[in-house]
């Protein structure tokens, strides 16, 4: 357990939310970036409870980029991760066994908004942040019961 | 096409994929490309467009209509 510590007051701008505040532990770290975005390696996670349970990943290089995510058990209620062993050991784990959500891993899948059609959930690749570390990727899944536009599970059709 | 393992396929003159390992429900594969010649899964595209798209984050109001029902539909899933 982290040991309770003043921590500095940091701040970064962004387009959506204005100037933001935020302390360094909430900041997540993708060292290879992520696909089409390679460069963007720090983001932020913004939670809002107006907006609960999205979690915003808020670029801290380009204001201008953030995207709107979902804990994965939101998405789809009951998904299990399937990740490569190149995946698993980049994110630090060694070990034969895919990293449980929640207690080893925090995994967002990336919402996209097209015009006029319901926003999908991309599945196929989620984002897997290692809860020790801080430390993430995203991660395309092997199993491909998923896709990268999924449904989400809204008031009419429930996905149980 | 039917290949063994340990076999080749050529593309043009200087593409090599060799079939090197038949598993259970995968093959291992190795390619040999010029370096000007991109190797990627397929589904490293999809999720560079899917990103991409994603990335165009557009109003709040998307997002409100969308928290609604979420929450709506899913309060049992909520922590």
């Amino acid at each position: 357990m982290a040991t309770t510590q003043t921590q500095t007051l940091m701040r970064c701008e962004s387009r959506y939310f204005g100037t933001l505040e935020y302390h360094a532990d909430s900041i997540m770290e993708f060292p290879d970036g992520i696909p089409a975005f390679e460069h963007e390696r720090r983001f932020l996670a913004v939670r809002q409870p107006i907006n609960a349970p999205l979690v915003f990943l808020q670029s801290l290089a380009d204001p201008n980029l953030c995207f709107a995510t979902l804990p994965v058990q939101h998405a789809c209620p009951g998904f299990r991760l399937h990740m490569t062993p190149e995946d698993r050991a980049a994110l630090g784990f060694s070990g034969p066994r895919q990293p449980l959500i929640g207690r080893d891993v925090l995994c967002l899948a990336i919402l996209s908004f097209e015009e006029h059609a319901p926003p999908t959930a991309n599945l196929l690749a989620p984002l897997v942040v290692n809860l020790r570390t801080q430390q993430g990727r995203q991660a395309i899944q092997v199993d491909s019961r998923h896709s990268h536009r999924e449904a989400l599970p809204l008031r009419e059709a429930a996905c149980s | 096409m039917r290949r063994r393992a340990g076999e080749s396929i050529l593309i043009g003159d200087d593409i090599e994929i060799q079939i090197m390992h038949i598993g259970e429900s995968r093959i291992k594969i190795g390619i040999s490309a010029p370096r000007a010649v991109p190797v990627s899964l397929k589904e490293v595209r999809l999720v560079e467009s899917e990103n991409r798209a994603a990335a165009q984050l557009r109003s709040a109001d998307a997002l409100r209509g969308l928290v609604e029902r979420l929450a709506d539909g899913n309060g049992s899933v909520r922590k």
